[in-house]
């Protein structure tokens, strides 16, 4: 193909890894004082961060461009997140790093837990501006991390799917060679667009910086920022259809016995854990 | 007459035994280059002339016959604990120098909740020591982002400061006594008194000597009483910086020490900071800690001092809470930042520098517009104000490039140095210190004259009389 | 309404992979264990086996985890023509119940099926249980730090199982009824199937980390690239399995096959050494399952020491090392 289009879709979310034991306890426990709602933690106070996968599923699509304008080959670019006001930092930093169009479909709704109205708003989306030729999704996203978006976005749209990808090249006649993870392997094997590419644990996983001039360069450019209600999806009412509903948050207990093994020095402390803990069970394995 | 590196290590071998020198090709080349030239190490691509050897002395005594045999023999020595240098004080730039590594001399020699005092080995880890005394409801009130990775006689030695300098000050306010070996061997101790008037205070000839006059074996430390639960934390956001550096001024100035006081450019902010702040705002941070009175007056009285402020914007505490909860960067922290610097080519770097009131904002103002405008490839281009003091504060400049069209061993003379050269030059122009708080090194020895003036006199003499051969750190403070 | 007196389920077996007994232990054991159904309901449950050639069917036909086996023939790495085969048989009566295995084709027939038959999708679910006219279901949300209760509303009710299931023990061998019910070939579909030129690649997997008896993990904590290859050789005298945690990995201390947790491997061994593991829980979640867990870490209040059943406040390389010594003193 001598003109490529691929869109990629990303998420943001709120930094877990920054929140603490006492946070996630009050997360389960605050669904139960409040008597309804699922509850869900404080996440106000963290800072946002981009899916581990969706970051590396933006980059896969720069080297993609970059791979095939080197091969003499043209290729457009465009992200969207569907996601409030908190997307548009990182929108505006795709716009410099070359993303031609970056959108904000603002759903004006909570749909951390609903993949299909999730599904639904982004698949309509794309059909409003075309349906790409490569849509690129992270595999997974927290804080539901189902994996089902990319399959159900590619089912509404007629587009086969590979999940748990690792790295993607340019092949000839404009199909693209695709490494993944699948039956507990890896396979490589070739795919023509159209096709939508769910990223994995990547090979390139990190998103580059684009330069202050690049910033200067896109900054009168706007985002297209629309509801879903202007593509006709009314997400909030989806949702009381969405055929899953998270109900309750539980804490996990992970408590175990924790016996100290004492001792004076590595070696006495290794011979302690031996003999009072391990010799046995080692014995029966 | 210089030893062969064979020789070199045979010599060290029979001061500390086989098992202590370390010879290993691929640690040595490591070792020849720190923070300054992380590059190197990241993409292991080596310049700079390699160590002849690794020693790790077990005791001062070790310390004290090594440095002996290598003022003897004219071997340059390059002490070192954590690792962690910024500023190339680590870095190798004479051939077949010997790291004096002493992390092995990692001993708390003494609690001393009563006196209120703490007295460890030079290779104790920051952390290690204030875990040890929060068992006894005190802390040591220092607290570097590199605290989980430094150790104690690193940080003496650079003249370091921790996030909570306003209250508790720098190193130089902490350590009480220390022991320190000379190049001829000598062995001094700096006794543990509140204070004394007994001629020049001695210990700051070591505090921040960089390695480059002796090695330091031994620090006592102050310690404070620990009141975490009394931590309040206030923020708000801002237009511009002059406001900011007024408002600091303002706190100073009407005698409240809050641990932390920053204010940060809009820049850097975005760094931490943009889930509140807008892409355009400044933010300005305080937390107060202490006894229960004295942290709620600080709180009170800031907040009094900032309200009179209607430019500044209060944020919720939380905010600035659960930032300061991250602040620390271990060695898994440090590891993913080389693996964002391997895949992006996108490097994080940093410079400090301190001025009076009058001059620090037309110096962050004036290096930022010139770094931005003569400097290609930048992706970020910021600061903070961290340390404040009665007569002025410093300016930590945080700055991010794409290194382009050069190999990672060039990154440091296309971007690196040019940059620093821009803050230091602006920062002398208008009186300055071209270093606050990380070090000389060999990165700003270059500017050594122009910081000291005529007092460079005094460092020279220094320099000659403590290490007449020229054995300890060549090129850190004085440059080759 | 009318009390449910059967609940018919559909358990998806995908013979064409290699990870074909895994799959069949996990629908086994989450059909014995996983599915609370409440006294008075009947489970009528089907395994749908997806085989690749003739020659292996009978020893996959051992594998089924139902008495009732429906085999279909398709080539591999074909998830549309058995998404279609699955719609199909939804469209003649069907179930109510699809259960899948884990992994990325489980996910992709569930979400593919619930999809075109208007039913609810749940992938990685830890256990289900029949509640009104739904189904609720746990599963890991917040990179497992905690745990959400589901409720699946629309029928078909499509779900896939956590990794945790495939180390259940084997099902007792079904005496198996079987029907062939369809043949899918190349030019079924409207045409050959998406992937071409496939290769097998041959680089390492995590497989020994899942069959693992006994596993040493390295943490942050092994403090350098080093102490994780000290590890590493520790790991393989004591002939134990060796994994990493994703800081580890990412550090590049070790291999990215190594890595143990919510993105890399799940193991589920006897017993589980680490070494500098602070115990995060999206690490957890690959040794949680272990049997024993003895923990060596410097810092005392590090989370794992609440997580492990011993623990040792020690620098963990010395002590694996002297462990390792003590372990090869001891054999004949
Ligand atoms: C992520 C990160 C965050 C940092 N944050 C801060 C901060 O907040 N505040 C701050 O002040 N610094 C900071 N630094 C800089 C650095 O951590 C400090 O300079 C620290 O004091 C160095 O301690 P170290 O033990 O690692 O010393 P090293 O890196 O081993 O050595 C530093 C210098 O001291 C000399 N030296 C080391 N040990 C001795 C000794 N026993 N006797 C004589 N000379 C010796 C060395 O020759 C060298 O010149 C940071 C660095 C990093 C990498």
């Amino acid at each position: 193909m001598d003109h490529l289009r691929i869109v990629v879709g990303f998420k943001v979310t709120p930094d877990y890894e920054a929140l603490r034991a006492p946070d996630w306890a009050r997360a389960a426990g605050g669904a139960a004082e409040s008597g309804g709602g699922p509850g869900a933690p404080e996440t106000r106070y963290v800072r946002r961060v981009l899916g581990v996968f969706d970051e590396a599923a933006l980059e896969l699509a720069l080297r993609l461009r970059d791979a095939r304008a080197e091969a003499g080959l043209e290729t457009s670019l465009a992200a969207f997140s569907v996601a409030a006001r908190e997307a548009d930092p990182f929108l505006q930093t795709l716009q410099a790093l070359g993303f031609e169009r970056a959108a904000r479909v603002d759903p004006r709704a909570a749909l951390d837990f609903a993949p299909r109205v999730t599904a639904a708003v982004i698949a309509t989306y794309l059909r409003r501006i075309g349906s790409p030729d490569v849509l690129l999704l992270g595999s997974r996203c927290g804080p539901g991390e189902s994996g089902a978006v990319p399959f159900l976005v590619a089912d509404e749209l007629g587009l086969p799917c590979v999940t748990e990808v690792t790295d993607v090249q340019i092949a000839s006649r404009g199909r693209l060679r695709v490494t993944f993870a699948a039956g507990g392997g890896w396979i490589r094997a070739t795919i023509a667009p159209p096709c939508v590419l769910a990223v994995g644990n990547a090979v390139v996983s990190m998103l580059r910086v684009p330069t202050l001039k690049d910033r200067l360069a896109v900054r009168e450019r706007s985002l297209d920022v629309l509801s879903s209600g202007e593509l006709g999806v009314d997400a909030a009412a989806a949702l009381a259809g969405e055929p899953t509903v998270l109900a309750s948050l539980e804490t996990i207990d992970r408590e175990r016995a924790g016996t100290i093994v004492a001792g004076r020095t590595p070696e006495e402390k290794a011979r302690a854990l031996y003999e009072t803990q391990l010799r046995a069970r080692l014995e029966r394995l | 007459m210089s030893l062969s590196r064979e020789a070199i290590v045979e010599g060290l071998r029979r001061i500390v035994g086989p098992d202590a020198v370390v010879t290993d090709e691929k640690i040595l080349v490591e070792s020849s280059v720190d923070n300054f030239r992380k590059l190197q190490n990241i993409f292991d691509v080596h310049t700079a002339p390699v160590p002849a050897a690794v020693v790790l002395p077990a005791d001062t005594a070790q310390v004290a016959a090594i440095l002996t045999w290598a003022n003897e023999n004219g071997v340059n020595v390059i002490p070192r604990t954590g690792a962690t240098a910024t500023e190339g004080g680590l870095e190798s730039v004479v051939p077949d120098s010997v790291i004096v590594d002493g992390s092995m001399m990692n001993q708390i020699v003494s609690i001393d909740p009563y006196n209120m005092q703490a007295t460890c080995q030079c290779g104790v880890p920051l952390q290690a020591l204030e875990d040890r005394v929060r068992e006894h409801g005190l802390t040591t009130g220092h607290s570097p982002q590199s605290k989980p990775v430094a150790h104690m006689g690193g940080l003496v030695a650079t003249r370091s400061i921790g996030q909570f300098s306003t209250l508790y000050g720098g190193i130089e306010d902490m350590v009480v006594g220390l022991e320190a070996v000379f190049p001829g061997g000598e062995v001094a101790r700096i006794k543990n008194v509140p204070r004394r008037a007994a001629g020049p205070d001695i210990r700051h000839v070591v505090i921040g000597n960089e390695g480059a006059l002796c090695f330091i074996s031994e620090v006592t430390v102050k310690l404070f009483p620990y009141f975490p639960e009394n931590n309040t934390f206030l923020g708000w956001t801002l237009k511009d910086m002059a406001t900011g550096f007024a408002v600091l001024r303002d706190v100073m100035v009407n005698g409240y020490k809050p641990s932390v006081a920053r204010v940060y450019d809009p820049g850097d902010a975005g760094l931490h900071f943009s889930h509140f702040a807008a892409a355009d705002d400044c933010v300005l941070l305080f937390m107060a800690e202490g006894a229960a009175g004295i942290a709620k007056a600080t709180a009170d009285g800031i907040q009094a001092i900032v309200d009179k402020h209607p430019e500044c914007t209060q944020v919720p505490s939380e905010y600035i809470e659960t930032w300061f909860n991250d602040l620390c960067w271990d060695a898994s922290k440090i590891t993913a930042e080389d693996e964002r610097i391997r895949q992006t080519h996108n490097v994080n770097r940093t410079t400090e520098i301190s001025a009076d009131w009058s001059s620090i904002n037309d110096i962050y103002q004036a290096a930022k517009a010139r770094i931005i405008d003569e400097i290609p490839d930048i992706t970020m281009m910021g600061g903070h104000s961290s340390h404040s003091y009665i007569n002025g504060t410093n300016m930590y400049f945080n700055y991010f490039f794409n290194v382009v069209g050069v190999g990672p061993e060039e990154e440091t003379d296309k971007y690196y140095l040019p940059i620093i050269g821009i803050i230091c030059e602006e920062t002398l122009k208008r009186g300055g210190s071209i270093v606050h708080h990380h070090g000389m090194g060999k990165a700003r020895a270059p500017w050594v004259k122009d910081e000291y003036g005529s007092s460079y006199y005094i460092l020279e003499t220094l320099k000659r009389s403590f290490d007449p051969n020229g054995i300890m750190n060549k090129g850190t403070i004085i440059p080759l | 309404m009318s009390a449910r007196e059967t609940l018919r389920v559909a358990a998806v077996l995908d013979g064409t992979a290699a990870t074909a007994e895994r799959q069949a232990r996990a629908l086994g054991a989450f059909l014995r264990e996983g599915l609370r159904l409440g006294a008075d309901v009947k489970l009528v449950a089907a395994t749908h086996l997806f085989h690749a050639d003739q020659s292996g069917r009978e020893s996959l036909l051992e594998l089924a985890p139902t008495t009732d086996v429906r085999l279909i023939r398709t080539p591999a790495l074909r998830a549309d023509l058995m998404t279609a085969a699955l719609t199909a048989f939804e469209a003649g009566g069907g179930a109510e119940l699809f259960v899948f295995p884990g992994g990325p084709l489980g996910t992709e027939l569930a979400a593919r099926l619930a999809a075109r038959t208007g039913g609810s999708v749940m992938t990685d679910i830890l256990d289900a249980e029949l509640s009104g006219e739904g189904l609720a279901c746990r599963r890991r949300v917040y990179s497992n730090h905690l745990v959400g209760l589901f409720e699946l509303r629309s029928l078909p009710w499509c779900i896939t199982l956590d990794a945790g299931w495939s180390d259940a023990r084997p099902s007792a061998p079904n005496e198996h009824v079987v029907q062939t019910v369809a043949e899918l070939h190349e030019d079924d579909s409207s045409a050959s199937g998406p992937l071409k030129s496939v290769e097998v690649l041959d680089q390492p997997t995590t497989g020994d980390l899942e069959a693992a008896k006994l596993l040493v993990v390295a943490g942050r904590g092994a403090g350098s690239r080093d102490g994780v290859e000290r590890v590493a050789a520790a790991a393989a005298r004591l002939g134990a399995a060796f994994g990493a945690t994703r800081p580890v990995v990412m550090n590049a201390w070790a291999p990215p096959d190594r890595q143990i947790g919510v993105s890399g491997a799940r193991s589920a061994p006897a017993v589980c050494l680490t070494v500098g593991v602070s115990g995060a829980p999206a690490f957890l979640w690959g040794v949680e399952r272990a049997g024993f867990i003895a923990a060596v870490d410097t810092d005392e209040r590090a989370a794992i020491t609440g997580e492990a059943d011993a623990v040792v406040i020690d620098d963990g390389v010395a002590v694996i090392e002297a462990l390792a010594d003590i372990v090869a003193s001891e054999r004949p």
